[in-house]
């Protein structure tokens, strides 16, 4: 039932912490049995980057990029050109200079489950992006995860370390696939430390291939007046889970989380979000949605912790679902806990199937019964789309979904 | 140009159409009055083809039976329908929504498709006819519009279709003196010789403004009187009490100038 680790001897991080269960609030919807064929361990070192083939399968957001291939940096699909301010480095150089930002992560990491312990324990490389204070990054900085599972591990491991200065601004887009057809996946963590007055989009596009199981977390910390804006896309996989916790601890600060799932198959589409407000007067909102054909599933587990003192706290939450097929579900859950005075906590969840009412006024148009669902599905899902600031992601999550929308 | 012959619809056990007759010819407009409930709008449903009714009788546009028909081969066939309550589609703009509408029934005649550049300018004029700004077109279909702005949607949808037969389903509901003078001014400039439209309504208000050639009181499912654009004047007066719970043969008599049937 267990995964097992290659290196069994490093499995000391394991220790006391198990892996999750159907019991665990956040797993219950995993595929646990799939989970238990995952194996972790070192990543093995010298898998050629450029026989990997990129093209269509991520978006080309010009700015610097930085490949990560079965856990390793590619240093032949990567451009480490950065603009002023900006400083791009992997995390095994980092780690190897010592940079303290790396240290504080790794040190820092929070171990919520044993995929977080298994994380810490084989990451040794990734992306490290650090910007200095007062910086405003034009260019999107692009970090592309690339799974291919191999003879020695299925899964990867890698992380990603962001850092914004005080006043610094930037935009990240994230995109994690993955290669072949054999089983396995990629465990891949994100810590998050925006300074005070910073602002970011951080993108994340989920698109592995239908074999293959994707586990992320993100972890976000804001200090004051800060703004961070997330935009998950989990599409592919057979179970893409993208977990994201969020800790407001600077006075006035916002984090705008939207996304989207779009399942079909088997898949299972699995978001776990939590928002916790530690410092007053700041403002969430999580927008997510989700579109369900055949038998594939989804879910969505929110929560908004609003901590004793973290008065004038405005926090927002909605899931909406379309279930496009009998069979699909969706299992949506609002976790609300609220500490404080004066907050202002809205939630509201939805699911629903596509109206029949619209497809006929629709067609009354002239429109086909297949163009005008197709067109209600894009509709739908537009709403999350276009709430990504780049142009390049927007238009290939847009044929990514099967339409050429202009 | 569009013949109904003894048209019934049911929903379910509930008989809504109880053999209606009805003849448009080219270039004509006819408007259909009657209390609620009579089946006004399940008569225009039936012309665009809303699933969900048992429907008998005939219903032929230019000889083609449309009550085989499809609701988007019916558009392709020229029907156009503006809805009584315009569907909100967020996420969906108005000008690729249009467009999709266009190319569709191009495509359908076996026509070719229109650029978005040529689109623009097909688009631009049919707002000028019913007052638009030109931000209207980015929005959301109906999304977060007015009852006024979806009405006018309901024209402007009209003029860029260039229909054979506007069936227009209470388009006066819901809107005030200015909304209903500037709807009214573009369904009048969109009349033409080989465009028919049925115009259904409440009240007469509309008729002011859009003056019809015929007028048809439907009652209970059926045509019950029919007549010139005075036959409205005196439903305004009289309302339809001449005409609901009472044996039609025994009617009172009306001076109803050059009424024909």
């Amino acid at each position: 039932m267990s995964p097992t680790a290659a290196a069994s001897g490093e499995l000391e991080v394991l220790d006391g912490i198990g892996f999750p269960t159907k019991r665990d609030e956040a797993w219950r919807y995993a595929p646990h049995r799939r989970l238990g064929q995952l194996t972790f361990g070192p990543n093995a070192d010298g898998l050629v980057g450029e026989s990997v083939e990129l093209g269509q399968r991520i978006p080309d957001v010009g700015g610097p990029r930085i490949v990560v291939v079965n856990g390793v940096v590619s240093p032949e699909l990567s451009t480490f050109d950065a603009e002023g301010g900006l400083h791009l480095s992997t995390l095994a150089d980092a780690a190897d200079s010592g940079a303290a930002t790396v240290r504080g992560h790794r040190d820092g990491a929070t171990i919520v489950d044993a995929y977080a312990a298994l994380n810490v324990a084989y990451a040794t490389d990734g992306a490290v992006i650090r910007i200095d204070d007062g910086a405003q990054i034009e260019a999107p900085i692009h970090v592309v995860d690339v799974a291919v599972p191999g003879s020695l591990t299925n899964t990867s491991t890698s992380a990603v370390v962001i850092r914004l200065g005080a006043g610094s601004s930037a935009t990240i887009v994230e995109t994690r696939i993955g290669i072949g057809t054999s089983f396995g996946g990629s465990n891949v963590h994100t810590s998050i430390v925006l300074g005070d007055d910073a602002a970011l989009e951080h993108i994340l596009i989920q698109d592995l291939p239908a074999q293959q199981v994707h586990l992320s977390r993100v972890e976000i910390t804001q200090g004051e007046r800060c703004t961070m804006r997330t935009r998950s896309f989990n599409l592919g996989g057979s179970y893409g889970r993208l977990a994201y916790t969020v800790e407001l601890t600077g006075a006035d600060a916002i984090a705008d989380l939207s996304g989207l799932f779009f399942g079909a198959g088997e898949q299972i589409l699995d978001q776990q979000i939590t928002v916790v407000h530690s410092a007053k007067d700041c403002t969430s909102r999580q927008s997510f949605r989700g579109l369900l054909d055949d038998a594939s599933s989804g879910v969505f587990n929110g929560g908004i912790d609003v901590c004793p003192g973290a008065d004038g706290t405005d926090a927002e939450q909605s899931n909406d679902n379309l279930l496009l097929s009998n069979r699909a579900e969706v299992n949506t859950q609002p976790r609300l806990e609220i500490l404080a005075d004066e907050v202002a906590c809205k939630h509201g969840a939805t699911v629903g199937q596509l109206d029949d009412t619209a497809l006929y006024y629709l067609r009354s148009r002239g429109i086909n019964a297949e163009d005008a669902r197709r067109l209600l599905i894009n509709g739908f899902a537009d709403q999350i789309v276009d709430d990504v600031s780049v142009d390049a992601v927007r238009t290939w999550i847009t044929r990514r979904l099967g339409h050429d929308h202009d | 140009m569009l013949h109904v012959e003894n048209l019934t619809a049911a929903i379910g056990d509930k008989q809504i159409l109880k053999g209606l007759d009805l003849d448009v010819g080219a270039g004509e407009v006819h408007a259909i009055m009657g209390p609620n409930g009579s089946g006004k709008s399940t008569f225009a449903h039936t012309l665009a083809g809303r699933d969900g009714y048992d429907i008998g009788g005939i219903v032929t546009l230019d000889g083609a039976d449309l009550l085989d028909m499809s609701p988007e081969a019916r558009a392709a066939a020229g029907i156009f329908m503006g809805f009584q309550y315009p569907v909100e589609i967020p996420g969906v703009n108005n000008m690729y929504f249009l467009r999709t509408a266009l190319n569709s029934v191009r495509r359908a005649r076996g026509e070719t498709e229109i650029g978005a550049r040529d689109f623009l300018a097909v688009a631009k004029e049919a707002m000028q006819l019913v007052e638009m700004k030109q931000d209207f077109l980015d929005r959301a279909v109906n999304a977060g519009f007015s009852g006024g702005e979806k009405k006018r949607n309901e024209i402007l949808q009209m003029a860029v279709m260039q229909p054979r037969l506007a069936v227009l389903d209470e388009t006066d509901s819901g809107l005030d003196i200015d909304a209903l003078r500037i709807i009214a001014g573009g369904v009048n400039a969109l009349r033409g010789p080989e465009r028919s439209m049925i115009v259904i309504t409440h009240y007469q208000r509309l008729l002011d403004y859009i003056k019809p050639d015929f007028v048809h009181v439907l009652v209970d499912g059926r045509i019950v009187e029919s007549g010139d654009h005075t036959l409205a004047l005196h439903l305004e007066d009289h309302g339809y009490a001449d005409f609901v719970n009472t044996d039609l043969n025994d009617a009172p008599e009306r001076p109803l100038a050059g009424a024909s049937s």
